[in-house]
């Protein structure tokens, strides 16, 4: 707010002691001085309050979505799984689900189930052995390799353990329509 | 020129921004600038603090019974100055009654409530009680035990009332239980209603003071004999008591925390609720009526007490504004005074001399939340079900010995618990055992010092 610098001299109401002068610009200056202080001291808490949760990131954690000797083998599954997971000031059961296959050598692949393109979710149609995702047709094969379509990356693997037989995946989500996976 | 001369240049020659300007700042006081004139000012700067970190607490609250405690416990633990924030609210609220007594004490002192101010004083006890409404429906939000056994006895006094009692007090309720529905219309009276006429109020205050103009020293000489305007000098004495205003509220929101209390438990009948500082003096009131009187003093008083307050106006019509010549009027605010802070003095003491949590089972208790027991254990319900419920653990095990050894190795007493053991200092244990012990049907919390000591 602008404050006149100079008092209304016509006005009879100022007369005699309201400062002139450099007592005024003084009292100009350090009246500023304190509401940027008071401005300062609650804008600074109240940014770090309101963003705090956009500065967070996902926590994550590993959950157990099946037994290993009951997937069949090169033929890719999509297991569902309920997890706990933090929502604010709650916690709230998700229910979640990735594609997961045993591979002929044995080893097991767990794939996010969001095509890499746009975010659809893509089923694996076992009579052309593909992955297709309906939305823009992009294609890949059961290693998640792109066979066709825009997608602009293979399929995004997630992190998998294997404890007693169990399979354990950390549920990850990654930017779509990038060549690379970048987690959100 | 700046940018902000520009502008406001801009401005200036559209909306004719001068005359408003030299209204607002150049308006006279009468005796010149004082730092008796500050207590205003500092109440509308805290009220403006409230309001603003009531919008900030609102982002996170949820006022439901199962959500309040939760989000009021996330915003305390897990969001960035969620703490601070919280801290500046309660005790912004503490802070807004002592400003607001001691600008209605300045008033009453230097007669500024008599003609032509009586309705300036008026609206001004009015939004003292939409404050006291505010104090008293704030309290209920965070959900904890505190909020809902003093809602419960500050609505039972409702119930007081003659012939409208019952019904005032489920209105206010929202039914017959305190619940679901008290919480939700107490966060719509708080954050909707409340600052809604609270802020109508407080523009009605400030007409009428531009209107009138402001009293000024009761001295009639004196008053006539400078004539200073608002800027700058009383608007500097204002700011500066709003920076100390600011300060103190943020050292006590740092330096003292202000604890969440247990889940609201209406089957807990263990919790002595305590109100708020500035209604302890009531508090206190209430102890000594007896039974038949109850309804004297828990709406009676207030009642014409604040009816009183309402009329001082009309009821002291004497021109005269000088304390000397007023010696009905001081004493009857001596008189008040006293009654009120030997009444508050009583509570306090009272208050310390009971026996609170015994600190052993309190830092029990913290330890219990620390390790995550809640986990696999179950008090009262809240917890997991893995391990044996520990609601009534020292009916069952009332031995502290039995509880050291188990705390050191589980196994050790129990053949077969999958109870890990903790890395505790036998401090820690002790503690920990203590609190155990204090876990028993019949509710005492307070452990009785035969414990493992």
């Amino acid at each position: 707010m602008p404050l006149p610098n100079q008092p209304q001299e016509s006005e009879e109401a100022v007369e005699g002691a309201s400062p002139t002068g450099p007592r005024r610009r003084f009292f100009a200056w350090a009246i500023r001085a304190i509401a940027c202080a008071l401005g300062l001291g609650f804008l600074v808490p109240a940014t770090g309050y309101l963003i705090s949760p956009a500065l967070k990131r996902r926590e994550n954690a590993w959950a157990e979505v099946g037994t290993v000797a009951d997937l069949p083998m090169g033929d890719p599954q999509e297991l569902e799984y309920t997890q706990t997971v933090k929502d604010g000031w709650r916690n709230a059961a998700a229910k979640k689900s990735v594609w997961v296959t045993k591979q002929s050598d044995g080893t097991i692949t767990v794939f996010s189930p969001l095509c890499p393109h746009l975010g659809c979710g893509y089923r694996w149609n076992s009579g052309d052995q593909q992955f297709q995702c309906p939305c823009h047709g992009s294609v890949y094969d059961v290693t998640g390799k792109v066979l066709g379509g825009p997608a602009p990356r293979p399929l995004d693997a997630l992190p998998t353990k294997v404890e007693n037989g169990k399979l354990w995946v950390i549920y990850k989500e990654f930017k779509s329509g990038l060549n690379r996976p970048v987690e959100l | 020129m700046r940018i902000s001369a520009r502008l406001y240049d801009w401005l200036d020659r559209r909306l004719n921004l001068q005359p408003l300007e030299r209204s607002l700042l150049d308006e006279p006081i009468p005796g010149g600038a004082s730092w008796t004139y500050v207590f205003g000012s500092a109440t509308l700067f805290l009220f403006g603090l409230q309001a603003l970190t009531g919008m900030c607490l609102a982002v996170y609250y949820v006022p439901s019974p199962d959500a309040a405690y939760d989000s009021v416990e996330y915003i305390q633990h897990e969001i960035s100055f969620g703490w601070f924030i919280r801290g500046l609210h309660h005790w912004g609220a503490s802070a807004i009654m002592v400003a607001i007594g001691l600008h209605l004490l300045q008033v009453y002192l230097y007669g500024a409530y008599k003609r032509p101010r009586e309705p300036m004083w008026m609206v001004g006890v009015a939004l003292f009680l939409l404050m006291m409404g505010f104090g008293f429906t704030g309290y209920l939000l965070p959900w904890d035990q505190n909020a809902y056994w003093a809602t419960a006895v500050g609505t039972n006094m409702v119930a007081t009332v003659p012939l409208a009692g019952d019904f005032l007090v489920r209105a206010l309720r929202g039914g017959t239980t305190l619940g679901a529905l008290t919480l939700s219309r107490f966060f719509a009276l708080h954050v909707l209603v409340l600052p809604t006429l609270i802020v109508s109020g407080i523009l009605l205050h400030l007409v009428i003071l531009r209107r009138v103009g402001p009293a000024g020293p009761w001295d009639e000489h004196r008053a006539g004999q400078t004539r200073e305007a608002f800027y700058p000098r009383q608007v500097f004495m204002d700011a500066v008591v709003m920076l100390g205003a600011f300060l103190v509220v943020a050292l006590l929101a740092v330096a003292v925390e202000f604890p969440l209390a247990d889940r609201a438990d209406p089957a807990d009948h263990t919790f002595t609720p305590v109100p708020e500082w500035y209604f302890l003096f009531f508090y206190q009131l209430l102890k000594y009526t007896p039974g038949p009187l109850e309804p004297l003093a828990s709406w009676g008083l207030p009642f014409l007490l604040v009816l009183g307050l309402f009329l001082l106006p009309i009821l002291d019509r004497t021109p005269e504004r000088r304390p000397a010549a007023r010696p009905l009027a001081m004493g009857a605010g001596v008189l008040f005074l006293a009654l009120v802070f030997t009444l508050l003095g009583i509570s306090l003491r009272s208050l310390y001399a009971q026996p609170r949590m015994d600190p052993s089972v309190a830092h029990g208790k913290a330890l219990y939340a620390r390790h995550h027991c809640a986990a696999c254990h179950r008090i009262h319900g809240e917890g997991g079900k893995v391990g044996p419920d520990l609601s009534y653990v020292a009916d069952e095990r009332p031995d502290a010995q039995w509880h050291l050894r188990h705390f050191r190795d589980p196994t050790s007493v129990s053949p077969g618990s999958i109870m890990p053991k903790f890395p505790l200092s036998d401090q820690d244990m002790t503690d920990l055992t203590n609190y155990m012990l204090s876990l028993k049907s019949g509710g005492a919390i307070a452990s009785d010092g035969k414990g493992a000591a």
